[in-house]
């Protein structure tokens, strides 16, 4: 239907919210980033000073160690608890939908509580510790040990989200044709090859989308540091969103923040252009 | 929010031969019992903590000998958490009516209307999902304190409205009705604004509500956006409350009481509309 004025009137309410609230700051996090703005307002143009400042910056590229590594032990983690509970839901049927429930049920509570709950699991008077205390074993500092916070974070994250992913891989295995395996199985394949030459093979466009999500996701995470270590110990769990929020809201340093912000968002973009390279080769 | 990319359509399974019943595998149902107890252990030591007599030992120590709602009453009655719990219903409520409104309005225009720019908006809106949130929470929050919006209602939730994961997912369903539809309520001389209230609405329920009820959980365990925008008690929501209750060092047992009450909504909606939430990711990955 060609109706030009009714079509535009009906998008205008979000069109308005768009323009207002994502692009102009989208395009006003790059803008930031060549100014010294702070809390107060008032500003310079300071060209790419602030991105000087960041590369020589040491607390700079350690928190993107950090996140890499974060990053590096969140996502096979996830990925393999997803695709280890998917295959596990699909092997059983009695009390599926009730096991299903289960695993998917921290997916609908926020990462703030995760945290809380998980900080004290993890303190040393805490759930572990006490569990621990009665074998003789212990005390361990899972958030006080630089070696074991990230992997310590990590789980929390894997057990509030791997949820969503394990939906996705599940409904990516119930679309794989049961006949196919049983051919399989009367060619003679054993349980790992059907599942390393049929079902790994199948289940890779959704292996890819979780990859893709589960990657993007680690990258922002931020309520759960704050939440249990405040970047802490010695910075060992400082990551590039903590240093962004750090910068703008406890320095007021809003100008040099945004620079995070940008660096961010050319991370993602980066991840996000190679997975779909390598899934565009994939296909090839 | 979250990012989120295209679905690869995995999910059109061919019809196949109905399966023959799989044999009952007792080592991978012990076993898939066993993580699921895991996986919700953690819920359950919450409401332990949180649900032990004051002053009498709890875990780890031990289980408690009885239970009592003492903590809980105690929270309640404090002004502090009861404001919270009213300012996050504020924010998710409103956010979810206002969504479904715009997202399902533009939606209806970007999937039966020809307007000029129409392409080119819903790239543009669509180019969105590239930019993670965190990465504009620097100039929003700027943007929002010029207009004097820090520590409003308004400032809260207003910005958190532009979600194009909402107008996409609107614009594939209404896309699929038949264009007939709307063509005979035109000649029977319908105005645009009732067909899309009397048509377009009705039509869209079940995917208004699956929408409704992934905004609320967004709304209602968004952390970092109220956390800089709430920053006294009249705005501050549930997550924030509770984030601040342990940084400031609260007694274990407020902190798990405060945790379990925030999250009984979600596990309300949880326990009604389970099989919706798992519909529906598993259909469109909405997340």
């Amino acid at each position: 239907m060609r109706d030009p004025i009714t079509g535009l009137l009906f998008v205008l309410p979000m069109l308005v919210l768009f323009l207002v609230f994502r692009f102009v700051p989208s395009l006003g996090a790059g803008a930031m980033s060549l100014t010294d703005m702070s809390l107060g307002g008032e500003w310079n143009f300071i060209g790419a000073e602030n991105y000087a400042r960041l590369f020589d910056d040491p607390k700079f590229w350690d928190s993107l160690w950090i996140t890499l590594l974060y990053v590096a032990i969140y996502v096979p983690l996830t990925v393999v608890a997803a695709l280890a509970t998917a295959l596990l839901l699909n092997a059983v049927v009695f009390m599926r939908g009730f096991f299903r429930g289960m695993l998917f049920l921290p997916y609908v509570t926020s990462f703030v509580m995760a945290g809380v709950i998980w900080r004290w699991i993890y303190e040393f008077d805490g759930l572990i510790n006490g569990l621990l205390g009665k074998l003789d074993v212990g005390p361990i500092g899972f958030l006080e040990d630089s070696a074991l916070v990230l992997p310590a974070l990590a789980v929390v994250s894997v057990w509030k989200g791997f949820g969503y992913s394990m939906l996705i891989l599940l409904a990516g295995l119930k679309a794989i044709p049961a006949s196919y395996l049983e051919a399989a199985t009367v060619d003679g394949a054993g349980p790992w090859q059907r599942f390393r030459r049929i079902t790994l093979p199948l289940l890779k466009p959704a292996l890819f989308f979780v990859l893709v999500i589960e990657t993007i996701g680690a990258f922002q995470t931020f309520d759960t540091i704050y939440v249990m270590t405040g970047g802490g110990p010695a910075r060992a769990s400082y990551t590039l969103i903590y240093g962004l929020y750090d910068q703008g809201f406890k320095f007021s340093n809003l100008g040099y923040a945004a620079t995070f912000g940008v660096v961010l968002f050319a991370l993602v973009l980066v991840v996000s252009l190679i997975q779909r390279r390598l899934l565009d080769r994939g296909n090839a | 929010m979250t990012l989120t990319a295209t679905r690869p359509a995995t999910t059109k399974a061919k019809p196949s031969a109905k399966p023959r019943r799989k044999p009952f595998r007792w080592p991978l149902w012990v076993l898939l019992a066993l993580v699921s107890a895991i996986t919700v252990s953690p819920f359950v030591v919450m409401f332990v903590v949180a649900l032990s007599p004051p002053g009498s030992p709890t875990l780890p120590v031990q289980w408690p000998e009885s239970l009592s709602l003492k903590t809980i009453t105690d929270l309640l009655s404090a002004s502090g958490f009861l404001g919270w719990t009213v300012n996050t219903v504020i924010y998710s409520v409103v956010s979810v009516v206002i969504i479904l409104l715009t997202a399902s309005m533009a939606g209806y225009a970007f999937a039966k209307k020809r307007f000029p720019g129409r392409d080119a908006m819903m790239w543009a809106f669509l180019a969105t999902f590239m930019v993670p949130f965190q990465a504009t929470l620097i100039p929003m929050f700027v943007l929002v304190s010029q207009l004097g919006g820090v520590d409003t209602f308004w400032g809260l939730i207003v910005p958190t409205l532009a979600n194009s994961q909402a107008v996409f997912l609107m614009r594939q369903f209404i896309r699929d009705l038949p264009d007939e539809l709307f063509e005979a309520a035109k000649v029977d001389g319908a105005s645009e604004w009732r067909i899309y209230w009397q048509i377009v609405l009705p039509l869209t329920k079940p995917i208004l509500a699956t929408l409704g009820v992934f905004v609320f959980l967004w709304h209602w365990n968004d952390f970092l956006w109220p956390l800089v925008m709430a920053q006294s008690d009249e705005v501050r929501t549930l997550t924030v409350g509770l984030a601040s209750l342990r940084t400031e060092g609260a007694p274990l047992a407020h902190l798990m009481g405060s945790a379990a009450l925030s999250v009984l909504p979600c596990l309300l909606v949880f326990a009604l509309l389970q099989r919706y939430l798992v519909n529906s990711i598993s259909m469109t990955g909405l997340k």
